[in-house]
């Protein structure tokens, strides 16, 4: 409990700085530094593995266990390659992958989440948060836009972790079929975010 | 539309799939040798990687229940740091290394190949493993001297976005042995990383590709193994 009395005697100043700075801090060990990491983004962290495995229980193990390789990891971090929250939910991705992969079990089939309302409430998101929540809302129009047959091998795949040879024979569709229909889908949505893509990462 | 992409790509829709983490590892593996030495692919792959870190972000937002913050930060203390920092080279290690090697699928090289180094007076006695790098370009040579070992990579190619190098120990008639040592490599493939608590009683010394933080089993192919 003395760690969590720290916590919240975080000192200000840590909250006033970028995240790239804070990761900083967190490649020396410093808990207060991670911990904001932590509230800055667990929402979106939450967020992605609840989309993946669409159960709270193992979401919560996914962005546990995500945010505690992050810690072991946190000397690695490389802005060049993206932002810390681009970072986080890399992982979280991964580590949800990891966990289909381990131990068998799998999202429904049926991935779409458009009945799930967003949840933050207004009061507590920052600027930035809601500049994040109107560019991923776009993304997910893009996403939308896309022929059924495209979204669906996309959305099978990334977010069910599914390899395209498994999403083949669940669909009974050539393996060829479905690469090709990933490409395409793929290749419209980099035509319709444009440079939107290398701002959001 | 340019030639290479009427014809579906080097690939037919590799880069897409990889890009999606659709591919099998063993399709995998090929794929990135071919990006070795594909522009066009390398173009489109990490076009597509914006794409799907952007899908990434697009997922609807939900809060995260109170508990999980405290069920993290309180785990922070018990959770060492198992990042390995990259280990000042040794005078010992500036000795040029061959050439990359270009390998495929199955091919092997020879099993290691120790040599007995006398690094001067006092100085433990040093021995130089060839590591086997499989289905990859690259080579890789593990140094041990006393209690220290470490682990010389060049020309590997780059981890997957989010993932990371982890070495792996393996004694005899045992399974492989998570290690603290994680390593990433520069853009030219270069890297070293420690090995902590070194290699006495080890058979084999392996590499895989694993999700950043490491994993607490291999899941991918043995990238490189050094027999001991």
């Amino acid at each position: 409990m003395s760690f969590l009395r720290s916590a919240r005697q975080t000192r200000p100043d840590l909250r006033t700085l970028a995240d790239e700075d804070l990761m900083a801090l967190v490649h020396e060990g410093e808990a207060r530094a991670f911990e904001v990491i932590f509230d800055r983004h667990s929402n979106v962290a939450f967020s992605l593995a609840y989309r993946m495995c669409g159960r709270a229980s193992m979401a919560e193990d996914i962005v546990q266990e995500a945010f505690l390789s992050l810690w072991r990891s946190g000397a690695r971090y490389d802005r060049g390659r993206g932002s810390v929250r681009s970072w986080v939910l890399g992982a979280v991705h991964n580590r949800a992958i990891d966990a289909f992969r381990r131990e068998s079990v799998r999202p429904s089939v049926d991935l779409h989440v458009d009945d799930v309302a967003e949840r933050l409430v207004a009061k507590e998101q920052t600027a930035e948060q809601v500049e994040q929540r109107d560019e991923a809302a776009r993304v997910r129009s893009a996403l939308q836009e896309l022929p059924d047959e495209q979204r669906h091998v996309i959305e099978l795949a990334y977010f069910g972790g599914f390899t395209h040879s498994q999403i083949a024979e669940m669909l009974q569709l050539p393996a060829g079929t479905v690469k090709g229909r990933m490409r395409l889908g793929l290749s419209k949505l980099r035509i319709s975010l444009g440079d939107r893509t290398e701002v959001l990462t | 539309m340019s030639r290479h992409e009427l014809d579906g790509g080097c690939g037919a829709g590799d880069a897409a799939a990889y890009a999606l983490g659709a591919l099998d590892p063993a399709e995998a593996s090929r794929f990135v040798v071919h990006l070795n030495g594909c522009a066009v692919c390398r173009d489109e792959l990490a076009a597509f990687r914006h794409v799907t870190w952007a899908l990434l972000l697009a997922v609807p937002q939900i809060r995260a229940p109170r508990g999980l913050r405290r069920r993290v930060l309180q785990s922070l203390p018990a959770e060492p740091r198992r990042v390995a920092r990259r280990a000042p080279r040794a005078a010992w290690l500036a000795g040029g290394l061959r050439p990359a090697l270009a390998l495929g699928g199955a091919a092997m090289l020879a099993l290691a190949v120790a040599s007995g180094i006398e690094l001067g007076p006092g100085a433990p006695a040093s021995r130089e493993y060839r590591a086997q790098v499989l289905g990859s370009s690259g080579s890789a040579r593990l140094r041990v001297a006393g209690s220290h070992a470490e682990l010389v990579v060049h020309h590997l190619p780059q981890p997957s976005p989010g993932h990371i190098y982890e070495v792996w120990l393996q004694r005899r008639n045992q399974p492989p042995q998570r290690t603290a040592a994680l390593f990433d490599v520069t853009s030219a493939g270069d890297g070293d990383v420690a090995v902590p608590g070194g290699v006495e009683g080890v058979r084999r010394v392996m590499v895989t590709q694993e999700p950043d933080g490491g994993s607490s089993v291999p899941t991918t192919p043995v990238l490189l193994q050094a027999w001991l």
